[in-house]
């Protein structure tokens, strides 16, 4: 047992953590746009470089690259970025290109969309979550959603 | 034949007085030595530098050199940024901390740079209806900061915003914090830092963590006038309009700049 192959499941851990090594370097290098605490952002906030939030933002939030919620900030927006980590609030859909992490206290209210999830234990997440790579899942997922909608139109009208 | 008169040099005041004779007078050396010295105006506050700066293109002036520290450099850029011509930088006693980003020495090295002749184009940052090159400065108040008409920043306290262009911004996070936090900005994008102030005991202030957005257009508007400082020369406001605009100077840089 203890000479036992690799199960793919290893594979993969050792895979992510080989990843996760480069995008931190990568984060380190290029900081670019930083919320500071108790500065509050409205409005369409966009950037073509990484984004650390510790602030306040509402509206709509958009990078290329990496984003990054610290501890105490809230986040009142649809968000899309290439990678991200959630440490903060975040109250709207997540659409992330790349990989998207939630830590122990990350709080998110919000669908989310991505490629690979990472998720640590503590972390609050209400939402879908939806991932490309599961052949027939988008068709599956929407036939019972427009049906649950007729139904709950039907209830409301009733 | 070389013309005449093709290098222009403009002394800031300060180097009148004794203690910078040795040094200018090593440096009108090696300028002969390298064969670009040339006429020496001297700036006062009465002198306006676009004015001579203008005169002296009509006489023949292709590259006109600045000779003095951050405050000279400032002074006369913000003022002569449209003049068709190039123009050097010759840094020389202490508050030089543009000539670093440019990435000439002080003093007689600097000569060596000048010889050269790297020209790069530089953004200058337009401010209502100014230039500015090194920075801009807004002393705390409460304000409301409009970036490329798309968001806008605002603090719950006062907010103190710098604007750098070429000169770095450093900031201390609190008195007791020894260590200053050094940021350069890159080119082709003016940096912002917003510094917000929160409220400590009864009338002290604290300083927190400064926002960084690199950004080409910003407004900042308040209810009420704040002050305004942009090259060293301070102005009251109630709106102000900052934009960047690409490719304005042509300036001499050292081989070590920092963009």
């Amino acid at each position: 047992m203890i000479f036992q192959k690799p199960t793919p499941k290893n594979v993969v851990e050792e895979e992510m953590t080989q990843f996760d090594a480069q995008t931190v370097a990568e984060r380190v290098d290029e900081v670019e746009t930083i919320v500071g605490p108790s500065v509050n952002v409205e409005g369409d906030f966009a950037s073509e470089g990484n984004i650390i939030v510790k602030g306040t933002v509402s509206g709509s939030v958009h990078t290329s690259r990496f984003l990054s919620v610290e501890p105490g900030a809230k986040i009142m927006a649809n968000v899309r970025a290439g990678t991200a980590k959630i440490s903060g609030e975040v109250k709207g859909n997540l659409k992330i290109r790349e990989t998207i992490e939630l830590t122990s206290t990350a709080k998110v209210l919000g669908d989310i969309e991505c490629r690979v999830l990472s998720v640590e234990p503590g972390a609050l997440l209400f939402g879908k979550v939806s991932m490309p790579g599961i052949e027939g899942a988008e068709v599956r997922n929407v036939k019972p959603r427009t049906s649950r909608r007729g139904e709950e139109t039907a209830e409301a009208g009733e | 034949m070389r013309q005449k008169c093709m290098y222009v040099y403009l002394y800031d005041n300060f180097l009148r007085q004794k203690k910078y004779d040795s040094i200018i007078k090593a440096v009108e050396v090696r300028l002969t030595d390298y064969g670009i010295a040339g006429k020496i105006l001297r700036l006062n506050n009465f002198i306006d530098p676009k004015q001579i700066i203008d005169d002296e293109i009509k006489r023949g002036a292709k590259t006109v050199v600045i000779v003095g520290n951050d405050a000279t450099f400032g002074y006369v850029l913000s003022r002569a940024a449209t003049c068709n011509c190039t123009f050097g930088f010759l840094p020389v006693g202490g508050n030089n901390t543009i000539s670093e980003v440019l990435g000439i020495p002080t003093d007689v090295q600097a000569c060596d740079v000048l010889s050269k002749r790297r020209k790069e184009s530089l953004d200058v940052g337009w401010m209502n209806n100014r230039y500015f090159v090194s920075q801009l400065h807004v002393l705390p108040a409460k304000l409301k900061v409009v970036y490329d008409e798309r968001f806008a920043v605002t603090a719950n306290e006062k907010m103190e915003v710098v604007v750098c262009n070429l000169q770095p911004f450093y900031w201390k996070k609190d008195k007791k914090d020894q260590a200053e936090q050094v940021v350069h900005p890159q080119d082709g994008k003016l940096e912002a830092f917003l510094r917000p102030l929160t409220k400590q005991g009864w009338w002290g202030y604290k300083y927190e963590d400064p926002s960084v957005f690199p950004f080409e257009e910003m407004e900042i508007v308040s209810d009420s006038p704040f002050t305004v400082e942009a090259d060293g020369k301070v102005s009251k406001e109630v709106k102000v309009k900052i934009k960047l605009a690409h490719g304005k100077i042509d300036m001499i840089v050292g081989r070590n700049r920092k963009f």
